[in-house]
């Protein structure tokens, strides 16, 4: 398969909406939250049109809970399907998690354990999205804080399997991986050299928050040095791969968070050769 | 997969302050206990719904004050679960929580301020249309006119208040001391047009047109409903008024002649 590669991208926030439509600025693409435009109408949908006639974008949800025992929630898969057709993004993603039970949102991204009859139970649903929405979806790797004493493998290997398997795609959080790897005491290169690297379709950067005994991701801090070291291993390993800058709370000016984007375009200028980074926004097959 | 749905029974028990087995399930090492690690969880989840709320409720929560909000929010929380896969819509039960639930149904503006508030989020994002303009009105065949019914954008509200609610909240969005509640019946309409919110309150002869129309009624029975507010021969003429009014408000999506 070859990797289309976007190049540079941050997520598209609403403090930045009227920033983006009158200046333009020099960013490759957005990501949106998916669930902010499953509304009917307004100006979240206004702003959307009009940004996304300006720019690539991708779509990345919260809410679809592929691991959860609940059904899969056809109404939030029907308004998923009508912004995919209204926003046409090179792809979509969503979490390696459950959101919700008892048909009750926790609006947080649970881990699941790591075993055989999970991994069954998540492929299933993947093929059955897929199906449903006629395309591959990107599945990405959490930052989390406890471990189930029926877990049988690494996170890596769980996920690869579930990939391999539902034949879906991966978004490597490399934030994330550095999160986990803090909170579970494992090597965050282990990770990176353990995952499937033709699967891997774009990367997350992101900030996070030390509590007292663990690393939360909160997604209102810069990138930090440990975490662009790992992102420097991850272009390494896995070569050009589109990358964007999540940032989520105390959302500075739009400008600071260029300049953060202009960080890893060099870490990756630094990595990769010109022609490994070139941009191509032709969409590879069975993914847009 | 019972196995995997008992535990996440469990763990949503936990998130939800309720008895759980979860901690039986979660490995505790030297840096953290289960017990820790799942309170990371726990707190996180009140902690995005009360985010959720504060977003929806800026004035009441001006008005009520950090302590008493967080109060408020807690006791919503406590009583409220998340059915929707979007958080857009947790709150929106908070009205009428206020109005039904002790002790916050003993200060009644202030469900009233909440159903204001909820009323302008419910606007915001409320479906588009293309507004149907006075020129559609004027082409339309005078001899079909009884028969006119129109169709409202979503956003169209009418939101009835016993106090002065709206003059607090105004007061509040301004960032001036409310002011204090005092009894006073009045209809407001709320609806949105060209992506803004808009507000008035309405005359007993509007209202009772607007009731009409929002349920169904054609120009006759707009017509007939204005003979308890004005002279006989004076009712085909306010009725055009008022739909050129709406018309010109962009309340309004589509006009149609109906038989039925």
């Amino acid at each position: 398969m070859t990797r289309p590669f976007l190049g540079f991208g941050l997520g598209l926030r609403t403090e930045h909406y009227q920033f983006v439509l009158d200046n333009k600025p020099d960013v490759d693409w957005f990501e949106i939250l998916s669930e902010n435009y499953m509304v009917p109408g307004g100006k979240p949908l206004d702003f959307l049109d009009k940004i996304r006639d300006e720019y690539p974008m991708v779509m990345h949800g919260v809410s679809l809970s592929i691991g959860s025992t609940d059904p899969l929630d056809m109404d939030y898969l029907n308004g998923l399907k009508q912004l995919i057709h209204r926003v046409e993004p090179h792809w979509l993603s969503d979490h390696l998690c459950w959101t919700s039970v008892d048909h009750t949102n926790s609006h947080d991204l649970l881990p699941l354990p790591y075993n055989e009859k999970t991994i069954e139970h998540i492929v299933s649903r993947i093929s059955q999205v897929q199906d449903f929405l006629g395309r591959q979806i990107l599945i990405e790797n959490l930052s989390s804080y406890v471990t189930y004493n029926n877990s049988e493998m690494t996170e890596w290997q769980f996920l690869n399997e579930i990939a391999r398997r539902a034949d879906c795609l991966v978004l490597l959080d490399i934030n994330n991986i550095f999160v986990s790897a803090h909170n579970h005491s494992f090597d965050p290169l282990h990770y990176i050299q353990g995952i499937d690297s033709d699967r891997v379709m774009q990367f997350h950067l992101a900030g996070h928050s030390y509590s007292d005994k663990l690393i939360i991701d909160t997604h209102d801090h810069d990138v930090c040095d440990p975490v662009w070291d790992l992102y420097e291993q991850a272009l390494k390993r896995f070569g050009a791969v589109s990358t964007m800058i999540e940032r989520d709370d105390d959302i500075p000016e739009f400008d600071i968070l260029r300049a953060e984007l202009a960080v890893a375009e060099k870490i990756a200028a630094k990595t990769l050769s010109v022609a490994e980074l070139k941009i191509s926004h032709a969409k590879a097959s069975g993914v847009a | 997969m019972s196995d995997l749905k008992e535990l996440q029974h469990e763990f949503l028990n936990y998130l939800l302050q309720k008895p759980s087995s979860i901690t039986n399930n979660i490995i505790s090492d030297q840096q953290l206990s289960a017990q820790g690690r799942l309170d990371m969880y726990a707190h996180g989840y009140r902690l995005r719904l009360k985010e959720a709320i504060e977003t929806d409720y800026e004035q009441l929560h001006a008005y009520l004050g950090d302590e008493t909000f967080d109060r408020l929010m807690d006791h919503y929380i406590d009583l409220t679960l998340s059915h929707h896969p979007s958080l857009r819509y947790y709150s929106q039960g908070l009205p009428t929580h206020l109005a039904e639930i002790e002790p916050w149904k003993e200060t009644p503006e202030l469900a009233e301020i909440a159903s204001i508030e909820k009323a302008f989020c419910d606007s915001f994002d409320s479906a588009d249309c293309i507004a149907a303009s006075v020129q559609d009105l004027s082409e339309i065949d005078p001899n079909s006119w009884p028969n006119l019914k129109v169709k409202f954008h979503d956003s169209v509200q009418l939101l009835t208040l016993e106090y002065n609610s709206f003059q607090i909240w105004q007061a509040l969005s301004d960032e001036e001391v409310p002011p204090t509640r005092a009894k006073d019946s009045t209809t407001w309409l709320i609806w949105r047009s060209d992506l803004i919110s808009n507000y008035v309150a309405l005359a007993e002869a509007e209202l009772s047109a607007l009731n009409t129309m929002l349920a169904g009624g054609d120009f006759s029975a707009l017509c007939e409903v204005l003979l308890d507010h004005y002279e006989e021969s004076e009712t085909p003429q306010q009725a055009v008024f008022l739909l050129q009014e709406w018309l010109s408000s962009q309340m309004i999506c589509n006009i149609a002649i109906t038989n039925d």
